[in-house]
This record gives C-alpha cells, structure tokens and sequence, in this order.
C-alpha cells in the first residue's frame, strides 16, 4: 500500500484527565480604548431595527419612514454629544472612514489645483493610522505632508507646530486624545494658530478618544471636523460619524443615492446609527459620573503601581484622560505581560490595538523619548464607567505579583 | 462567455506521465480522482470518470469554478473546459464554431488573431483522419482573413477535438495545474509548523512531491497569546486546499522552555528548544503512523541553522527528516509563500514560541556533547510524556 497503512493506535503518553482549558470565572477588561461592551439598553434600543423595523430610511411607505425618524433621532443625540447641530452630523462605518472623509475629503476640496501654491498638510506628531494613512496616500496627488512633534513631557510642541504653517496649508489634522497614552493635546489653541499662521487651512480634529470622556464642543475646539466613532462609547462596532462646523464643503469618498446628504451614500445602517445615538445619549448625559468612577479606576490602578518594581507612568504631569494609563514595565516584553496577565483574567493591551498589526515600535513611545527596549515593554490599561476599584487594584497586584514571575524573562 | 455558448459539458484533466511507470497507475488514479473530489467538494457536486490517459470531470454547476480548484490538485498537469458533441463531421464543427465564436468575442474588433484546429482521434474508426477533420472543422469555422489567419504553430487561439468513442469533445484552453504527485501516494509526513514563512512552504513542496502532510506546532503560554496558534492554525488552513483532510496538534511547551532556561546554557537554549520538538514531532508521529518529520530549515539561514546547529538537531531522532528548504535563498520562498497564499499570514506579528526566553547571544556552532550535557541535567523523557499528554488535536478540513 502506498499511502499511510492504518496501525493499531497506541497511547501517545498518559493522557491528562480532561485536559481542559482553565479559563478564569471573571474577566477584568481593561482595554476599553480597544473596545467597549455594549451597553444592555444600546442593545435594547437598537433591536427593533434588527427585527420588525427593518425599513429602508429611503423609502416612502410608514415603515421606512420610521427608520428615517429613527435616524433623525440618532444625529440629533449623536450632535448633542459633540455640541453641534443634526445637520451637521455624517453617519460613517466607524472612526477610520470618518478620518478619511476628513482629510482626503476636505483636502482634495481646498487643494489649490489652478495656482502655483503648493499643497500642504500638517498632521499632529502621533496621529492615528487612518490620519497618517490618508494623508500619506495624499502625496501621489501632489500634496505635502509636515508631521508636527511631541514635547519631552507628552505635550504637543505648538511653537513648532506653528512654524509648519504657512499659507499653502489646506489641512491641519490634530487629534484631541492620545489613544495609546492618553493625553489630552490643547487643540483650542492649536485652531487659534492655525487661523492666525494657516489662514487657509480647515482643522480635523479625532476626538475618538474623547466622547464621553471630555465635554466636546466642535465650536469650543474651534475644529472644521470632528471624527467619533461608536464602540468606544458602549455602541456595537461599524458605526461612526464625522461632524461639521458648519457648513464645510468636502469631497466624497463613496458616490451613490446621496444618503447623508451626498456626503456618504449607500443605505443607512439604520440599526448601528439607533444604537450609536442612544451611546452618545448616555456617553454624554453619563460623563460626569463615568469621568469620577473611571478616574478612581485609574487612581486605583496607579497607586497599585507602587507596588510594581520598575514600573512608571508614560505620561505624568501633562494632562491625560481618566480612561486611559499607559506605563513601562520592567523585564519582559509586553507581549509576555500581556499574556501573563491574560492567564490571570486581565485584558490589557501592549501598545494600542490599532498598531497591533505592526511590528513597528509605537512613534509616541519613542517620541516621549523611550529606548527601543522600553518601547517595547509599554502596556496600555484603560478603564470604562463599569471599571471599579477592586478591579483596578487587582490588575495592579496581579502586576506586581508577575514581576517577580517575569524577572527572569529578557526581553 | 455569450449567451449562444452553454457552460461547459465536463473539464478534461490530464495527469504527468511520470509516475505511471512502475505500474502505480491505478493507485495514482485513485488519489487524483479522491483529491479532486475532495478539492471540489465545497463548489459543486461532480462525476469523476478515468478513461484511457486522462480523468474526466463533469461538475453539476459552476464548472469554471471547478476547473480553478482543480488548478491546485497535485499531480495535475493541466485542465480543459471542454464541450461534448456526437460523433459527426457537421455536429462537431458546430459545437466547435459555437465555442471558438464565444473566445473570438474577447478580441477587439479590427484586430486579426492567428488560429488553428487540431484533432486528436483516439477512435480511430471516425470516418476522417485528423487532418480532414481539422480542415472541414476549420473551413466551417473560421471567419474570414480580415479577422482569423490560419498559424500551424504558436496560434493564439488553438481550437482542439478530442474524438473519443463515444462521443468528441471540443475545447480552447489547457489551464495549467501545478505539476507534482498526488497528494497521498508517497504516504504520510509530519510537518513542524511555527508562524514563520518556511514551514509552510516546506509542507507545501512535500506535499507536491505526493505527501499528505500532518501539523505540530509547540506553544508557551502564558508567554505567547491565543492570536500565535490562531496564526498556525490558519497557515494549516491555507495549507488545506492542496491536500486533504488532516489534523494540527497543539503542544504545549512551556514546560520544557522553562527547564531548558534553567538547567542549560543560555546560548544553547534555542538548539535545545529545537531538538525537543523534533523529539515530540518524532513521537506524535510513530504513534500516529506519519512516516517522516518535514522542516523549514534551511542552511545557513538564521543562527540556529548553521551545518554545526542542524547536525545537533537532526541528531536529536531517528525519524527521517525532510528539509525541502535547504538550499532556497529567503527570495525563493517568499516566492513561494506569496503564489501558495501562506505568506501574509506568516507576517501577521503574532510571536511563535522560539522567541520566549531567547539567548541574547546564541550559539552559532552548536556541539553534540553540549547539547547531551545538558540534557543530562533535565529529565527529558518526563518533560515529553507531559507534552505530549497536553496535545490539543484540531481537524483541518
């Protein structure tokens, strides 16, 4: 016989009685910058659009007029959220797509196509990849691209970042919160700059890290646009918006039936903009609350810290958000960390999952100054309203238990 | 395709003529007839018929479809969507004008394409030679000299007959397989998979050369995460649709990664690491009847591959070892892993399990005794039999 004869199957060694995976009871989920559960009266609020409801908002009949209601409803919760009006609200797949809308949209607009200028964008020093990305991608139609830098602190250099303006700025795209570090950038001076040096420019400005975190207001920032994005805020993911000020002419990406005003065509997905909106409903009316428990999560966690040998704060001094604290560990890489901790029940993250298919060094870590070697080993915990104390302080403990586990690994 | 033209009646799959010689015919067959059904199972039923030379394959429906996974069954020199027609002069040019009408609607207008027809009478009581046939079928056929010109060698289109006992079939294109034996016929092998870019493409050249090819791959968590076997698991995946049904097992190596870090030197760390799995592979593969283990390594690669540091692994079992890779430059096998589908999945940046613990200075030329002294310092026999009892098996379908 040529291919493989059939033996009688001998035991490969004792097997282990039931060798199942131990998998711990309770889950501490700690990486809600990553992503969040979605909350029981999101899901309550947008089920009926998965069920009966299922109208197309285009369409004329008392069914599809409903879902067109129920849209109505959602851009004027989602825009009370970011203090602006309904109309100026865009429904888009998520945060990436409101992102590209943004700077390939506005920039392909306000491009100086018939004169001699150049084109320039100045993005902020540790945009988001789908920032990066499409300003990248910008240069193949003749655009300039000028990335602004961090400040030794964590802070945003805006001496330096005013000396990249000029006149031939048509975008200036800043993010408001660092999703790996958290830190807070004062974009409301940054739009005051970019008026006086870049009278030209439109201001994008990601706040995807922001809902339900800082009070927004598109108007107090002083952006052109403003990308939030759904799952971050307890809302199911494939759902995010871009928000005007105003009314701001930009190019779209999507042509089609010219739903969302033009601006994103295709038929709405009417039960992620219902679960979006009743997510910005309470991101905003909850934050005042949800910003105190988040902040005495991350309180928590810090001091627990102490307790962890070689551990320290990335960002200290210069402001961050409650939900967010990224730190350098001592000894093992992150990735080990991270499983360590895994094994014990924490959800944590090693850098931001947006780089996670890279296995390039974050650009923030190395831009606060970080070697190499201790970007490598910077966790990222962040906390949602639902994070408590106990919690909070357990991962802390649970750290400083691995770090006498974890001495031995190299990195 | 034109409205005029019906889908094609059966695909005319010709198998190399190589292992036909020792009288492994049938067995050959065989395996060609059970790989394509198994490689079509998820596209559409199909009939599969050996005749003289060749297999034929009638698809109830997306015949197309079929003929493309057929593209990837081993040992396959070349497929043919072809068209049936009954054994007369006027029936078959007319299937034959149907079809070469259909690929002349590709061409743009204005432009003059070189083409010819060509007979082969396996039934040699047709009432016309091949060469009578190709004329009356070409007369018929071929529009004018404004559009067609008649070119015996190297036309682009080549319009073929086959005449057949019971009926000819008539077909334009041989789709080209990928060479090779039938996965099978050469019995079963072990491949030692991590996340990299070789192994995979080593299981993929045993496999060509006729191999149905098992998996093993080690993990250490907590150290590295579920995303590090979910990558193997996928590059088993992709590694499925060359062959058939087969099985990855999952060891857990934690165990033995922290004894080698604790009772070895350091530097020797990743050969010991190597010469473990090689150990567990060679017994999940006695007991589970694979022949012989298939590894990545190739020479000189990376440190852990000099001729000093292959000697100390390969010496660790007397399992033969396939090394398909030995002598391919990385370009080689990025080639490779690109045209397979393997290689995006391989840079996913999930860690595998040699990077846990490793040296920061590894040893470029291994010695045996080394490696045995430090062996001698663990209790190697023990650290496999809980390996092994740990093995999570998964299907690969």
């Amino acid at each position: 016989m040529l291919w493989g004869s059939r033996r009688a199957k001998a035991p490969i060694a004792p097997r282990a009685p039931t060798a199942r995976r131990t998998r711990p009871v309770t889950t501490i989920y700690l990486d809600n910058a990553a992503t969040t559960p979605v909350a029981p009266a999101v899901r309550t609020a947008m089920a009926p659009f998965l069920e009966a409801e299922f109208g197309n908002p285009s369409t004329r009949y008392a069914l599809g007029v409903r879902a067109a209601e129920a849209i109505d409803r959602a851009r004027e919760l989602v825009a009370r959220a970011v203090g602006a009006r309904a109309r100026e609200v865009t429904f888009t797949s998520g945060g990436t797509e409101a992102n590209n809308l943004a700077v390939l949209g506005l920039a392909r607009q306000r491009g100086f196509h018939r004169s001699r200028r150049r084109n320039q964008l100045v993005i902020g020093p540790t945009e988001h990849p789908s920032v990066r990305a499409s300003a990248f991608a910008l240069r193949d139609e003749g655009f300039e691209v000028r990335e602004a830098r961090l400040l030794p602190d964590g802070g945003l250099d805006l001496e330096a970042f005013e000396e990249l303006l000029t006149e031939d700025t048509v975008l200036v795209a800043q993010m408001l919160v660092n999703n790996e570090v958290g830190s807070v950038y004062p974009v409301s001076e940054l739009a005051r700059i970019v008026r006086r040096s870049a009278p030209n420019a439109a201001l994008h400005v990601d706040a995807v890290q922001g809902l339900g975190k800082l009070e927004l207001s598109i108007e107090e920032l002083g952006a052109d646009t403003l990308a939030i994005s759904a799952h971050k805020v307890h809302a199911p993911k494939g759902t995010g918006a871009l928000v005007t000020r105003g009314k701001v002419d930009l190019r779209p990406l999507v042509f089609g039936g010219g739903q969302e005003s033009g601006r994103r065509p295709g038929t709405e997905n009417v039960a992620g903009i219902v679960a979006f909106g009743e997510a910005a409903r309470l991101a905003d009316t909850g934050r005042e609350e949800g910003v105190r428990a988040m902040a005495a999560a991350r309180d928590a966690f810090v001091r627990g810290l102490e307790r962890v040998p070689g551990a320290r704060l990335l960002i200290d001094g210069s402001p961050v958000v409650p939900s967010i604290c990224a730190i350098a560990l001592a000894g093992a890489p992150a990735e080990v960390w991270l499983h360590h901790l895994e094994a014990r029940g924490v959800c944590a993250s090693a850098g931001s999952a947006c780089n996670a298919g890279k296995k390039e060094l974050s650009p923030v870590a190395l831009a606060l100054g970080l070697t190499p070697d201790e970007a490598r080993r910077v966790m990222r915990f962040s906390f949602a309203a639902a994070t408590t104390v106990a919690e909070a302080e357990r991962a802390a403990a649970l750290l400083a238990e691995l770090a006498t586990e974890l001495e031995a690994v190299q990195s | 395709m034109t409205p005029g033209l019906p889908p094609p009646e059966l695909l005319l799959v010709r198998y190399g003529e190589l292992a036909l010689k020792g009288g492994n015919r049938a067995v050959f067959e065989r395996a060609l007839v059970r790989n394509i059904q198994h490689a079509t199972r998820d596209v559409s039923p199909v009939t599969i018929a050996r005749t003289t030379g060749r297999i034929t394959v009638t698809p109830e429906r997306r015949a197309l479809e079929v003929a493309r996974r057929i593209q990837d069954v081993f040992g396959i020199k070349s497929v043919s969507p072809a068209w049936g027609a009954p054994l007369e002069p006027e029936a078959i040019a007319e299937v034959a004008g149907a079809v070469f009408d259909d690929a002349l609607a590709d061409v743009p207008p204005g432009r003059i394409v070189t083409a010819r027809v060509r007979t082969n009478r396996a039934e040699k009581r047709f009432p016309m030679t091949s060469t009578e046939l190709d004329r009356f079928v070409a007369e018929r056929i071929l529009p004018g000299p404004e559009r067609v010109r008649v070119k015996l060698k190297d036309p682009e289109l080549q319009l073929e007959i086959d005449v057949r006992s019971e009926r000819a079939y008539v077909f334009l294109k041989r789709l080209p397989g990928p060479g090779g034996l039938p996965v099978g016929t050469l019995g079963r092998a072990l491949c030692l998979l991590s996340g990299g870019i070789d192994s995979p493409v080593a299981a993929w050249m045993a496999m060509k050369r006729g191999c149905r090819v098992g998996f093993v791959t080690y993990h250490s968590a907590p150290y590295i995460g579920e995303g590090s076997k979910k990558k193997v698991l996928d590059l088993a995946r992709a590694l499925g649709r060359y062959q058939l049904r087969s099985r990855l097992y999952v060891v857990p190596f934690t165990e033995i990664q922290v004894a080698i870090r604790d009772s070895a030197p350091e530097s020797y760390r990743t050969v010991l690491y190597r010469r473990m799995m090689q150990r567990i592979a060679a017994r999940l593969a006695r007991v589970d009847g694979y022949k012989a283990l298939v590894t990545g390594e190739c020479m000189g690669q990376v440190a852990s591959q000099t001729l000093e540091n292959l000697i100390c692994i390969g010496a660790a079992t007397e399992m033969h070892v396939l090394r398909p890779l030995i002598a391919f430059d990385k370009e080689e096998t990025i080639v490779i892993a690109r045209r397979i589908g393997t290689f995006d999945i391989s840079n996913r940046p999930d860690p595998d399990c040699c990077t846990v613990f490793q040296p920061a200075r590894p040893m470029i030329r291994g010695k045996l005794a080394e490696c045995l002294a430090a062996e001698d310092q663990m209790d190697v026999e023990g650290l496999i039999d809980r390996a092994c009892a740990g093995v999570e098996t998964t299907a690969i379908d």
